[in-house]
C-alpha cells in the first residue's frame, strides 16, 4: 500500500486533472463559477461579452409586457431567424441568372424541407420589416425618443433603412418574374431624379438618376451584375451594417438608462416580495467610480430600487419573445409558400409590376410623380423624423403610451384627419384623374411639385403646425404629424397592394383585372 | 416573471411541434417514397431514394423518374405499383435526353401536379398523353411530308397493292401468309421515313417475283408505274412512327393555314407567326371566352373551332372545321416547339429544314396549294368569302386561267396584293421559291385542264378607247361589286397598283369579254338577262377607263 498522497504522484495527479478537466474548462469558461446565485449571475452577465451588452438588473418597468410589447426584440428575433435560415440557404443558392432560378427550384423539392427552410426565411423577413414599423412607432407613442435617447433613435431609423434594404435585396435573388420586375420598378425608382433633369434640360450633364440606378444595378438592365450585386449587399454588407447598428443600439438602451419610463413609475409598480435594496447586500463592486462622474450618465445618483437582476428575469423575457416569434414564423411558413413565378424573362413584363409590399406606397406615388414618389416624399419622410426628437423638447409624460398635450385623443382625432385627408385625395385622383388627364400639355415640373403625394404631404404639415400652436407643443404636433404619417402610409400600401392592378388602373378586386 | 415563463414554455412546445410537423412531412408522407416503398422487383423491394436523370448539355434535370421508378435509368421493371412499368419502346433513350425534352413539365419537381406542371406559373407544362407525339416537336420537323390528298393516294396504294400482306405500316397488315405460314415476311415499314429504305426496292421486287424459287412471289407482286411509285414513296418517307401527327400535320398542310401564318420564316404574315405556337405559356392565355379546361391544347382547339369568339376582333375567318380537323389542327399545333437545343442535338430533319433548305412539306403543287392558298380560295380554287371581307378570287376558274398568263400569276403570288390581305409569297417575304410558285401555277392549270392562253396582241397595253365612256360604262355595270374608284368593296380591287402593274390589257379584255362562270362575274361578250352585250370598243373603253387609275398613282 502506497503511502504517497495523490498530489505526490505524479500519474495520480495527472490522472485527477484529466478527470477534472470538463470541469476546469467550465470553470475557465464562465470565470465566476455556475451562476447559481444573484451575485454569481451579476456576474456572469458581466464577464460575457454577449450578455455585457444588457445592464445586470433590469427595472420591472422594463419588464412589463405593455412597456414594449416585445416588438424590438421580436424584430431582433425575426433577424436572427432569417440569419440562420438564409445562411442555410446559401448553402444551396447560386447566384447567376436562370441557376439562381434553378437552385430555387431545387431548395424546393429536393432539398431536404428546403422549402419550409425558404418560406421560414421570406416569412422572417417580413415579420421583422412589421417588428421594425411597429417598434418605431412603439417608441414614438411612448415619447422613448426623448434626451438622452435622441441618437437611438437615429440609430433605429438607420436600422429600419437597413432592414427595408435587405428585404428589398433579397427580393431579386430568386430570378424570377416577381422578382425581376419589381426589380426593374424598384431600379426606375432610383432613376426618377431624372425627372426633375430632364425637365430642367441638364440630365446630358448632370444625372444623378441614372448614376443611381447604373450603382445599383451594374449595367442598364437587371442582369447578371444586378443578381450578384444584390446578392453581395444581401448576404454581406447589408446583414454586416445591420449586426453593427444593432450592437450600437443595445449598447446605447443600456448606455441610456435602459427602457423609457414614466417618472412616477416607481411608484407605480406594486411592491415585490423578492425585490430588495441591492445596496444592503453589501456588493463587492462598489459605485465609487459613478459616484464621481459628473454629467448625462443615467446611473449616476440613483440607487439600483425597484430592479430586478436581468439574469434570469429579462432573459426568460427575451428567450420567450424569440420562441414566440420562431412560433409565428414556423406556423406562417407551415401555412402559405413563399412565392416562385415562372423564370425571369425580360420580354415578358409582368402587368402590373409591383415592388415588395412595404414600398407599395411609395409606387402609389411614383404613378403620380416618380422623383416625388421615389425620392422626394421619403426624403421629406426620413428628415422629419430624424428631426423628431430635436423638435420635441419636452419632458412631460415621457414613458406613457400616447403621452403628451392631448393624448389618445388627440392621436385618434389626428387617425381620423390622416385617413380622410389620404382616402379624399387617392378617391378624388381615382375618379377624377390628376393635371395630365386635364392639361396634357402641362409641363412636368409642375405635376412634380403638385400631384396627390405633395398634396398630402403639405396637408398633414399644416394640420401638424396648426396642432402645434393650438396646444403650444412640439410634441402634439408630433403625434398629430406621425399619426397622419401611419394613417397615409397603410392606406397607399393597402391601394397599392389590393386595388391596383394592370397599367396601375384601379380596381375593387383582382377579379375585375382584364386578362391581357 | 411567470408570465415569461410560461410564454417560453409554450411558445418553445408550439415551435418544437412544427418542427417535428415538418420534419414527419419531409420524411414520411412524401408522395413519392410511398410508390416506391410499394414497388417489388426481381431483386427484392425498390431502393427508396430520389432518382433522377441529370443532362447537363440539354439542361435537363428530369426527376419524374423518382415516382415513374420503371422508367429510371439502370431499374428493372417491377412490379406491384402501376408506376414501376417500365417506359415504351421509344428510338431515343431516356437515359440520355431525360423526359421533359419530349413530354414537358417540370423536371425538377418532385411532387405529381408540379411535376406535370399542372400549376401556376410552370409555362411548360406536359403534352397532354393523347398529343404526346407532338413532344418530337420540340427537335424535329418531319419534312417533305404531303397534303392530305396526296398522303391518302399513298396509303391507299399500298392497300390496293396489297403492300400490307408481307408489311406493317403503323400495327396494321403482315399477317396473311402465303400457305398460312406465320411470321412477316418483309420488314415492318412504320418508320421507313425515320431510317430509310432502299429506293431501288421497286427492281429488286420484281427480281423477286421473277425467280421461281420464291414461293409466293410470282403472284404477290406485279409492276407499279412512276407516278404511283412517286405516291407510295411520298408516303413512306413520311412514316417516322408518329402517323396521327403527320396526319396532322398533313391536314394542317392541305388546309392552307400558312397562307396567313409563318412556321420557320414560311408562310403569309396576316397573322400570328406559329413557328413556336406549341410551346405558349397557358398562364399567358385569355380563358374568358374557352369553354372547358386552361390548357394549351383546348385553348388551340376551341380558338381554332371559333376564332373570334376565344380572341375579340380576330380577323381569322371561322372556318367551319369538323371535331377531327379540328384536333388534327390542335395536335400539330402543338408539335410546332423548335426547343432551343444545342444544336449538337439536332436531329438529321431539323438540320436539314434549317439549314440546307430543305421544306417540311411536299413540294409538289397539290400540296403546295393546300399549304399556302386553300384558306381562302378555296380546296379545289372555287374562291371563299368570310364574313367582313372582300370575296377571295376564284383562282381555280377556268375562265381565269385562260385569261390569265403564268408570268401574272406568278408575279400576283410573288408580290401579293398589300393592303389587301393576300400576301406576297415571293423568297424575302413568304419564303417560297421560283420552282414552287411554278408548281402552284401548273397544278391549277392541271386540275382546271387550261393551258397558258396565248397572247391576242404583241404588247401589254394596247387598248384604245374613250376613258370617258368606259368611266360611264364601268359606273354602271362595275362600279357595284368594284366599287366606285375600283377600290374592291366587294370584289378584286382594280386600281391596286400591283394589279395595275402586272396585269395586260390582254387580261382586263379576256376577263370582261369572258367573266368567270359560277362567280358573280358575268362575262359582258356573252348575251345575258340583266346586261347588255359590249362590243369590243366598249370593253377597251373600260380597260383605258381602269389604266387612268394607275396613272394617278
Amino acid at each position: 500500500m502506497s503511502t504517497t498522497a495523490p498530489e505526490n504522484s505524479p500519474l495520480r495527479r495527472f490522472l485527477h486533472n484529466l478527470l477534472q478537466s470538463p470541469w476546469h474548462v467550465r470553470d475557465a469558461a464562465l470565470r465566476s463559477g455556475l451562476p447559481t446565485t444573484d451575485r454569481t449571475r451579476s456576474n456572469f452577465v458581466f464577464g460575457n461579452v454577449f450578455l455585457h451588452l444588457h445592464s445586470v438588473r433590469t427595472h420591472r418597468w422594463s419588464l412589463r409586457w405593455s412597456t414594449t410589447w416585445g416588438l424590438g426584440l421580436a424584430a431582433t428575433a425575426a433577424f436572427l431567424i432569417a440569419l440562420v435560415s438564409g445562411v442555410l440557404l446559401m448553402f444551396y443558392y447560386k447566384p447567376y441568372p436562370e441557376a439562381a432560378y434553378d437552385s430555387i427550384k431545387d431548395i424546393h423539392f429536393v432539398v431536404p424541407t428546403g422549402r419550409f427552410i425558404r418560406n421560414i426565411h421570406r416569412w422572417s423577413a417580413n415579420v421583422m420589416v412589421v417588428a421594425v414599423l411597429l417598434h418605431m412607432a412603439r417608441a414614438f407613442y411612448t415619447a422613448a425618443y426623448r434626451k438622452p435617447r435622441e441618437f437611438n433613435w437615429l440609430i433605429g431609423m438607420g436600422l429600419l433603412v437597413v432592414t427595408l434594404g435587405l428585404s428589398f435585396t433579397g427580393y431579386l435573388l430568386p430570378w424570377d418574374q416577381l422578382a425581376y420586375w419589381a426589380i426593374t420598378i424598384g431600379a426606375n425608382i432610383a432613376q426618377s431624379p431624372r425627372e426633375v433633369t430632364d425637365a430642367v434640360g441638364i440630365t446630358e450633364t448632370f444625372d444623378p438618376g441614372g448614376l443611381q440606378r447604373e450603382l445599383l444595378l451594374g449595367s442598364d438592365i437587371v442582369g447578371e451584375e444586378a443578381l450578384i450585386r444584390f446578392y453581395v449587399l444581401h448576404v454581406m454588407l447589408l446583414p454586416l451594417a445591420l449586426v453593427s447598428l444593432l450592437a450600437v443600439h443595445f449598447w446605447r438602451i443600456r448606455k441610456d438608462g435602459g427602457m423609457t419610463r414614466p417618472s412616477d413609475a416607481d411608484q407605480r409598480l406594486a411592491p415585490k416580495a423578492d425585490v430588495y435594496p441591492v445596496f444592503t447586500e453589501a456588493p463587492q463592486k462598489t459605485y465609487q467610480l459613478a459616484a464621481i462622474v459628473k454629467g448625462a450618465s443615467p446611473a449616476v445618483g440613483r440607487g439600483p430600487e425597484n430592479t430586478v437582476p436581468s439574469m434570469p428575469h429579462l432573459f426568460y423575457a427575451e428567450l420567450g419573445v424569440l420562441m414566440l416569434t420562431v412560433l409565428v414564423c414556423l406556423a406562417l411558413s407551415m401555412i402559405s409558400d413563399a412565392p416562385l413565378k415562372e423564370l425571369a424573362n425580360p420580354s415578358v413584363p409582368e402587368n402590373p409590376a409591383k415592388a415588395p409590399w412595404y414600398f407599395l406606397g411609395l409606387q402609389e406615388l411614383v404613378a403620380y410623380s416618380a422623383f416625388m414618389g421615389g425620392v422626394g416624399i421619403p426624403m421629406i419622410v426620413v428628415i422629419g423624423l430624424g428631426l423628431i426628437p430635436f423638435l420635441d423638447r419636452e419632458e412631460a409624460e415621457t414613458g406613457a403610451w400616447f403621452g403628451g398635450p392631448g393624448g389618445l385623443r388627440l392621436v385618434a382625432r389626428s387617425a381620423v384627419f390622416g385617413l380622410a385627408s389620404v382616402l379624399g385625395i387617392e378617391a378624388f385622383a381615382i375618379r377624377f384623374g390628376w393635371l395630365r388627364e386635364w392639361f396634357p400639355e402641362i409641363p412636368q415640373l409642375v405635376i412634380t411639385a403638385v400631384n396627390p403625394g405633395t398634396l398630402l404631404a403639405a396637408i398633414y404639415a399644416a394640420y401638424s403646425l396648426w396642432i402645434v400652436r393650438r396646444y403650444g407643443s412640439a410634441r402634439a404636433g408630433a403625434l398629430a404629424l406621425f399619426t397622419c404619417f401611419l394613417c397615409g402610409f397603410v392606406v397607399l400600401t393597402v391601394i397599392g397592394t389590393h386595388f391596383r392592378g394592370p397599367n396601375w388602373t384601379f380596381y375593387w378586386s383582382p377579379a375585375d383585372w382584364p386578362r391581357h | 416573471m411567470n408570465k415569461n415563463k410560461h410564454l417560453l414554455l409554450w411558445s418553445s412546445l408550439g415551435a418544437l411541434c412544427l418542427l417535428v410537423g415538418a420534419a414527419v412531412q419531409e420524411n414520411f408522407l412524401k408522395e413519392w417514397r410511398g410508390i416506391q416503398a410499394s414497388i417489388q422487383t426481381d431483386a427484392g423491394p425498390a431502393d427508396v431514394r430520389l432518382r433522377q436523370i441529370v443532362a447537363p448539355k440539354l439542361g435537363v434535370t428530369d426527376r419524374c423518374v423518382t415516382c415513374h421508378v420503371g422508367m429510371a435509368p439502370g431499374e428493372q421493371e417491377g412490379s406491384g405499383h402501376p408506376l414501376a412499368a417500365a417506359h415504351g419502346p421509344v428510338g431515343h433513350d431516356p437515359a440520355e435526353f431525360g423526359c421533359t425534352v419530349c413530354h414537358g413539365g417540370q423536371g425538377r419537381a418532385t411532387e405529381k401536379a408540379d411535376a406535370h406542371g399542372d400549376v401556376r406559373f410552370w409555362p411548360a407544362p406536359m403534352i397532354p398523353t393523347r398529343y404526346a407525339y407532338a413532344g418530337c416537336g420540340s427537335c424535329h420537323t418531319h419534312i417533305r411530308v404531303p397534303g392530305q390528298s396526296e398522303l391518302e393516294r399513298g396509303r391507299s396504294l399500298l392497300e390496293r397493292y396489297d403492300c400490307l400482306a408481307c408489311h406493317r405500316v403503323d400495327g396494321r397488315g403482315g399477317t396473311l401468309r402465303p400457305g398460312g405460314v406465320g411470321g412477316m415476311e418483309g420488314p415492318d415499314l412504320s418508320q421507313a421515313g425515320a431510317r430509310g429504305f432502299d429506293t431501288r426496292w421497286h427492281e429488286k421486287h420484281l427480281q423477286f417475283a421473277g425467280q421461281p424459287d420464291k414461293a409466293g412471289w410470282q403472284d404477290a407482286f406485279t409492276d407499279i408505274d412512276t407516278a404511283e411509285r412517286d405516291s407510295i414513296e411520298a408516303f413512306l418517307t413520311s412514316r417516322v412512327g408518329a402517323p396521327r401527327l403527320v396526319d396532322a400535320k398533313a391536314r394542317f398542310h392541305s388546309l392552307g393555314c400558312r397562307g396567313c401564318h409563318k412556321i420557320g420564316g414560311i408562310g403569309g404574315d396576316d397573322g400570328p407567326d406559329l413557328s413556336r405556337v406549341g410551346q405558349r405559356d397557358p398562364g399567358q392565355l385569355d380563358f374568358t371566352h374557352v369553354r372547358g379546361e386552361h390548357t394549351l391544347a383546348n385553348w388551340l382547339s376551341e380558338h381554332t373551332r371559333d376564332p373570334a369568339r376565344v380572341v375579340s376582333g380576330s380577323k381569322m375567318p371561322k372556318f367551319g372545321l369538323s371535331d377531327d380537323d379540328v384536333d388534327l389542327l390542335t395536335y400539330y399545333m402543338l408539335s410546332l416547339r423548335r426547343s432551343d437545343l444545342p444544336e449538337a442535338y439536332w436531329p438529321k430533319d431539323r438540320i436539314q429544314a434549317s439549314r440546307f433548305g430543305q421544306r417540311e412539306f411536299s413540294t409538289d403543287g397539290a400540296t403546295l396549294f393546300g399549304t399556302f392558298c386553300a384558306a381562302c380560295h378555296g380546296d379545289a380554287g372555287q374562291g371563299r368569302r368570310f364574313p367582313g371581307s372582300p370575296p377571295m378570287p376564284a383562282v381555280g376558274n377556268a375562265d381565269f386561267l385562260a385569261a390569265a398568263r403564268d408570268g401574272f400569276l406568278e408575279s400576283t403570288i410573288w408580290l401579293g396584293r398589300p393592303g389587301r390581305r393576300m400576301p406576297a409569297f415571293g423568297e424575302d417575304a413568304g419564303g417560297l421559291r421560283r420552282e414552287e410558285v411554278q408548281a402552284i401555277i401548273a397544278h391549277l392549270r392541271r386540275e382546271a385542264g387550261v393551258k397558258e392562253p396565248d397572247r391576242l396582241h404583241p404588247l401589254p397595253r394596247w387598248a384604245s378607247g374613250d376613258p370617258d365612256r368606259g368611266r360611264s360604262l364601268y359606273d354602271r355595270h362595275c362600279a357595284g361589286c368594284h366599287g366606285a374608284r375600283g377600290e374592291g368593296t366587294d370584289a378584286p380591287a382594280l386600281n391596286h397598283p400591283l394589279l395595275q402593274a402586272t396585269a395586260s390589257d390582254d387580261y382586263f379584255v379576256e376577263t370582261i369579254r369572258r367573266g368567270r362562270r359560277g362567280t358573280p362575274m358575268e362575262g359582258f361578250g356573252q348575251p345575258s338577262t340583266i346586261h347588255p352585250v359590249l362590243a369590243l370598243g366598249d370593253i377597251e373603253s373600260i380597260v383605258a377607263y381602269l389604266r387612268t387609275w394607275e396613272k394617278r398613282q
